[in-house]
């Protein structure tokens, strides 16, 4: 029996590392800060061994003709209900929010790898993603998680890899929501200063907010320079009190949003503060985001400021290629835009060995039929971890059946 | 009935003797049975100053399904003067189109802008009237803000009319009415001129929701077809009543029942929002058990479901190309849809890409680009030429103005839009949009990038979104 455990492991082994993939001749998107050019990817097990012309091969590797095609790393989605909403009009199927915890709500055990959005996220070239909780009332409402999008119950990605909280208009001032901003951030600095969450748990402010021992311990892991902290906020004035926070309580902080950041760039360009936007959204749709314009993306890339995507609406997060498209017909980068939903994701938010196709990294790579920012273009091919992914989703299966024309009821058309 | 004109009679015997002069005056002056639709609140609507203008060696799309490569079009008197190469014309201002595209205006079969306006506040929420299942005397257009931001944005992408109508809210919304996209300071003088009236009708979670939470009918989608079904037997009981050659006999005006009366007679026409496939099969049902005519089924997420019987019906869809989730009625989506619309029955469908959305609707031509490229990989063979239909004169003719609008044909309006290279690419962008000859939008031209009341003062040097 120990035998054949062992003879068993050796195969598997012998078998992993003879699988080899050849990606030839495409048009590689590296993601590092080149321009694109016709190179070959070889793949081992889930890994990114060559990359460059003339990789020698052996007679195991199996080789796919890319034929000139755009290839990029996997896209990254940075601010998603992956895996986490199924239907957001149906609560039932939502697991983003928290009646209980704010700092401390961590969505990483709700996560769902049968959620349908995933194959179809995925067959549209999203390999990976950050699900996040929702926005709620209080100025945080909780930690995001990164999951790879192979729908395996193995989940694989990283737990409360960020902070996600939002500041401006809301039910009261701004001042008040500024004011528990920065109180929970003293919190964060005392638990990390030492104090118990037990006498943490004493303060009058920790009592009227009902904070929970989770939220204190996940505030001492955003002060002075740790977790990432994403702030979600418009306003001009508020992304310069954002700027301010920053630099009191040293925080790793990502600006999301940010339509006015054009009348405050100079502060935001000295801080060196990435963001996430959509570069879609012009619309002035309330008093916060008066400045808004399609002319966002290209004022920041200008301005050298780190870049990632976000879209304006739920379950269709590799629209973000859309976005950035619209954000280069507007003046931003293509390479810019290429590293904001890949490398930039993957650097800002720590995600090991992703974003970038290297060597050594791992191997999340999607092959398109077309230039990825045009919004009619498909993945060809979508690897994970160097595995070849399926494309199809519901969608794709709704779509045979009801162009079968077979003539019997659709539901015998499998 | 019998009640109701009793109720009548007694409303017009005690109530006003003036109101009841008034009443027969406006009969005996029109001859009209609908008097309401006729002659209030018409347009005032007058084109801007134009010049003629021949746009030289363009590459156009008509909105018939045609393309031309390298031919000149001329507009003048602010209509489609002649497509043709190499055209002759004195005294023009000469455009050279060498390598850009002209389309048709872009037209937005379902939109919501001036009655949810930018900034989207309580005091701008003016689209569901959501005090009752059945509000067919409302009219969105009465609800319009002429500032709203977003009509020169949607300007900048190309658009230049919209069908804006209420929102879902209720099972008979009100009215819809088309508006040209140039920002006035009337209603009147946005409104397309001829444009017919619609109703809105919603089907599914909308009505059921929101009045179920209140405990009261409907709360479940039968009770949904119910309330329909009364509302239409009460309407050609009005319209019977109307018709009535004895004016003593004749039922007191009811706005909600002109309205419906409106679709009875077929001036009116049905924008129905309905995502389910089995939910439209039962509309198009009831259509016929009231014998009026569905124009198009709205949002029409599991429209493939049933492509052929939209076909069939002379029926058009009005959809995304890939929003979806967001509800449980819109979770079966394929990219597919608006291909297999347009694809039914040897081609005849008849697919709309709208927008319901104040981005959207600035990208519609992205929007189209997607829905063709998701046919063509399910195995169509759609062309750009046949595409830009779903986007010009599909939703024109779901409006009732292809007559005046829509394609770029002699003798039509010109509303045309110059891209700055293929339509179908994101990164092409709508250079110059005419509307009726007149050139509202420019992107190389400050003077011609519309700002609201609402946006002056407000937008910076450094945003200046019309841009």
């Amino acid at each position: 029996m120990r035998k054949l455990s062992l003879t068993l492991f050796l195969f598997c082994v012998f078998n992993l590392a003879a699988e080899t993939l050849l990606l030839k001749g495409g048009l590689v998107h590296s993601a590092n800060g080149e321009t694109a050019r016709v190179q070959d990817i070889l793949i081992s097990d889930n890994t990114i061994i060559g990359i460059g012309n003339n990789l020698i091969i052996d007679g195991n590797t199996r080789v796919i003709e890319a034929d000139g095609l755009p290839v990029t790393p996997g896209l990254i989605s940075p601010m998603t209900n992956l895996g986490i909403v199924e239907i957001n009009a149906l609560d039932i199927t939502r697991d983003d929010e928290s009646d209980f915890l704010t700092a401390g709500f961590s969505i990483f055990n709700a996560f769902n790898p049968h959620s349908t959005l995933i194959p179809w996220n995925r067959s549209n070239g999203v390999t990976s993603a950050i699900s996040t909780p929702s926005t709620s009332s209080f100025p945080i409402f909780g930690l995001g998680s990164y999951f790879v999008l192979d729908g395996s119950l193995e989940i694989k990605g990283a737990k409360d890899i960020a902070m996600f909280g939002r500041l401006g208009s809301s039910y009261g001032s701004r001042a008040e929501t500024l004011s528990i901003l920065e109180s929970l951030l003293e919190i964060g600095r005392k638990y990390r200063g030492g104090t118990p969450v037990e006498d943490i748990l004493e303060m009058t402010l920790a009592d009227q907010l009902e904070l929970q021992p989770q939220d204190i311990i996940a505030l001492g892991r955003v002060v002075d320079d740790r977790l990432p902290f994403v702030i979600e906020t418009n306003r001009a004035v508020d992304i310069l009190q954002a700027l301010s926070l920053k630099e009191k309580y040293g925080l790793n902080l990502v600006l999301a949003s940010v339509e006015e950041a054009p009348m405050v760039i100079n502060q935001l360009k000295k801080s060196n503060t990435p963001v996430i936007i959509d570069p879609m959204d012009n619309i002035p749709d309330s008093f916060d985001e008066l400045g808004s314009s399609l002319e966002l993306g290209k004022i920041l890339d200008e301005a050298g400021i780190p870049i990632m995507f976000s879209t304006q609406r739920s379950h269709n997060y590799h629209l973000m290629r859309q976005g950035s498209g619209n954000a280069v017909a507007h003046g931003m980068s293509y390479e810019s835009a290429i590293e904001g939903m890949t490398a930039r994701v993957a650097e800002i938010f720590n995600l090991n060995n992703r974003g970038v196709l290297k060597i050594g990294n791992l191997a999340d790579i999607v092959v398109w039929d077309g230039d990825p920012l045009e919004p009619a273009s498909f993945p060809k091919i979508v690897i994970i971890e160097g595995k070849i992914q399926p494309l199809s989703s519901r969608s794709t299966k709704l779509t045979e059946r009801y162009t079968n024309k077979e003539d019997k009821p659709s539901s015998y058309k499998h | 009935m019998k009640e109701k004109a009793l109720i009548s009679i007694l409303f017009f015997a005690l109530v006003s003797c003036s109101d009841n002069f008034e009443i027969d005056v406006s009969f005996g002056e029109t001859e009209s049975i609908n008097p309401g639709i006729d002659d209030a609140f018409v347009s005032t609507y007058k084109p801007m100053e134009s010049q003629s203008i021949l746009f030289k060696s363009a590459n156009i799309y008509d909105g018939l399904g045609h393309e031309y490569r390298d031919y000149d079009l001329l507009l003048s008197n602010g209509k489609i003067e002649k497509i043709g190469k190499s055209i002759k014309a004195a005294g023009v201002l000469v455009i050279d189109a060498t390598d850009k595209w002209i389309t048709p205006g872009i037209i937005d079969i379902h939109s919501h802008m001036g009655v949810y306006s930018a900034p989207s506040v309580s005091t701008s929420s003016d689209g569901n009237e959501a005090t009752a299942p059945v509000t067919a005397e409302v009219w969105a257009e009465h609800s319009l803000w002429t500032q709203d931001p977003q009509f020169a944005l949607a300007l900048k992408g190309g658009v230049t009319a919209f069908h804006v109508l209420p929102g879902s809210a209720n099972l008979f919304g009100g009215r819809g009415a088309t508006f040209k996209n140039i920002s006035q300071n009337t209603i009147q003088a946005m409104k397309f001129p001829g444009a017919p009236h619609s109703l809105k009708m919603a089907c599914g979670e909308n009505p059921k929701r929101v009045y179920g939470n209140r405990r009261q009918s409907p709360s479940t989608r039968m009770g949904n077809m119910a309330g329909y079904r009364s509302a239409w037997i009460e309407a050609v009981e009005y319209t019977d009543g109307m018709n009535n050659n004895n004016l003593d006999r004749r039922p007191t005006r009811d706005l909600a029942m002109d309205t419906l009366m409106g679709v009875l007679n077929g001036e009116i026409l049905i924008q129905n929002h309905c995502y389910r496939a089995e939910e439209m099969a039962m509309m198009i049902e009831m259509s016929r058990e009231f014998n009026y005519k569905i124009t198009t089924f709205h949002h029409a997420v599991e429209a493939y479901k049933i492509a052929d019987l939209l076909a069939d019906e002379g029926i058009c869809a009005a959809m995304w190309a890939d929003w979806w989730g967001f509800k449980h009625e819109a979770y079966d989506m394929v990219q597919a849809n608006i291909a297999i619309i347009d694809q039914a029955r040897n081609g005849t469908g008849c697919a709309i890409v709208h927008s319901d959305d104040e981005v959207g609707i600035q990208h519609l031509n992205q929007e189209a680009a997607k829905a063709m490229a998701a046919g063509n990989r399910a195995g169509y063979d759609i062309s750009k030429a046949h595409a830009i239909r779903w986007i010009t004169s599909n939703p024109a003719k779901a409006a009732g103005i292809l007559d005046q609008t829509g394609t770029i044909e002699v003798g039509k309006n010109a509303d045309v839009v110059l891209w700055t290279g293929d339509p179908f690419s994101v990164y092409s962008r709508a250079e110059k949009v005419l509307i009726d000859g007149a050139l509202a939008f420019d992107m190389n031209n400050p003077k011609i990038q519309p700002i609201t009341d609402f946006d002056l003062g407000i937008i910076q040097p450094q945003t200046n979104r019309v841009k």
